[in-house]
């Protein structure tokens, strides 16, 4: 027998691309999900109503400051017995949710508060009305000083969807994992995996980059 | 409540597990980190290319996958390590390469021209690091890597995946006993109170990280520039696992 047998790999790719699917599903939904919640909960943040900025503060501090594990199983097993049951799926989804936002508000104040008190001042004399100046001015500044720090939590949201293999998603890792438990072949399994999350997490840091290039364009002359 | 106090002894010693866990991975992944910085920054082609690779390779996969990875493939290549040193090891080399990030990324914010003029002075290049470039770098790597240790110590909770007995583990074990002997699933207790844990844990760790930041950013009469390029690094880094 050689070291690599790769008709076995070749035998296990449906198997692989079927997690990858569910992996790539889990995630574009988490992701989705996280942004709307992070724009939302970066509005309250920085909203006149103060507890509801205290209140975003303290979660975001609290999903910080604990490991997603705990959180995965926190909402998986902890949370039916407070009468919210929810699928694998479904738990898997909420709780990458729930992770990323927190990151997602972080980074959106970050964005928000690196637009210099200055710009106001200058857009009040050019006449702009307060919704325009947030939305033509102070909006695109943000969201390319907010762009690096999100594209991390968004590759973030793939990577530790794999975390998800835990409560029994069946997802890529949990594939490769399942089968090395039945047929022994890890090496077999975890080269496929690795190649698999690298073209993907590579590919979309790769389209991100490109984005941010773009994005700068404007400013790219200074 | 009643439960967590009835079982204290028992998660007590997964709280200490834990604590072992964190203070290993935190040694192990700075050792990993000065080592594979000093590979990404020296002078061969080869070393350098290669270190290179490994670090983006570890940051790039996920930690599950390379936790897992150790721990199935450690044995296949003849070394066998319990739960314990596996989990710590895979941890170590990921905490390693994003350390590793850090510190380069750190040390290259100081400008060429400290290091000429200490060339010029007659320094070596490991006194030159140590007395000049480094003292410099500081305050921007001090933010990002508290934030790098506070994931290392939440990472150290994977180990439960692999069987290390540490606090989530522990909190397994509870939890699967007390739903067969006594009915009723007290998981939302179990998970919520090891939430609690590892956020008092990382606050402190964050609040003690405060402190070091601001006395390496006592000589700089305006932390805005600096704390602008640690949280430029802090971006390219996962403060949480």
């Amino acid at each position: 027998m050689t070291f690599l047998d790769w008709g076995y790999i070749l035998d296990a790719l449906p198997d692989l691309f079927r997690g990858l699917g569910m992996t790539l599903m889990v995630s574009a939904l988490a992701i989705l999900f996280s942004l709307t919640l992070g724009l939302i909960g970066c509005a309250l943040r920085r909203s006149r109503f103060k507890p509801a900025g205290y209140a975003v503060a303290a979660y975001v501090e609290f999903i910080r400051g604990t490991p997603y594990l705990v959180q995965i199983f926190f909402v998986f097993y902890g949370l039916p017995s407070l009468g919210l049951t929810l699928s694998i799926f479904w738990s898997g989804v909420l709780a990458l949710t729930l992770w990323a936002s927190a990151f997602h508000i972080e980074s959106f104040r970050a964005g928000l508060s690196s637009v210099s008190k200055d710009i106001h001042n200058a857009s009040s004399s050019l006449g702009l009305r307060p919704w325009h100046h947030g939305l033509f001015v102070v909006l695109p500044i943000a969201l390319r000083s907010a762009l690096p720090s999100t594209l991390n939590t968004v590759v973030g949201t793939i990577k530790n969807s794999a975390y998800l293999q835990a409560i029994g998603l069946v997802e890529l890792t949990f594939v490769a994992v399942d089968r090395i438990a039945q047929e022994f072949r890890s090496v077999e399994m975890f080269l496929s995996i690795c190649v698999i999350y690298l073209v993907v997490i590579l590919g979309i840091s790769a389209l991100g980059h490109r984005l941010e290039k773009r994005l700068n364009r404007p400013y790219a002359a200074r | 409540m009643d439960l967590l106090y009835e079982y204290r002894v028992f998660l007590l010693a997964g709280l200490l597990e834990t604590l072992k866990m964190s203070l290993v991975v935190a040694l192990g992944g700075t050792l990993c980190a000065i080592v594979l910085t000093f590979g990404v920054t020296s002078k061969p082609t080869l070393l350098r290319r290669v270190s290179f690779g490994l670090m983006e390779l570890l940051r790039d996969l996920p930690l599950m996958v390379t936790v897992l990875l150790v721990y199935f493939m450690l044995p296949a290549a003849g070394v066998s390590l319990n739960p314990f040193w596996s989990c710590c090891a895979a941890i170590s080399v990921w905490g390693g390469a994003n350390g590793a990030q850090i510190l380069r990324a750190g040390l290259a914010s100081v400008g060429n021209g400290q290091r000429e003029t200490a060339a010029a002075f007659g320094f070596g290049p490991l006194k030159a690091l140590l007395l000049i470039t480094l003292p410099q770098a500081m305050p921007v790597i001090i933010p990002p890597y508290v934030g790098l240790l506070t994931a290392l110590v939440q990472a150290t909770s994977l180990g439960s995946v692999v069987g290390a007995q540490e606090l989530l583990r522990s909190g397994q074990v509870l939890i699967e006993q007390t739903t067969i002997m006594r009915g009723g699933s007290p998981a939302y207790l179990v998970y919520g109170s090891i939430l609690v844990v590892y956020f008092t844990l990382c606050t402190l760790i964050s609040a003690i990280g405060g402190r070091i930041e601001r006395h390496f950013l006592r000589p700089y009469a305006s932390g805005a520039e600096v704390g602008a390029k640690a949280h430029a690094i802090e971006a390219t880094i996962p403060t949480s696992a």
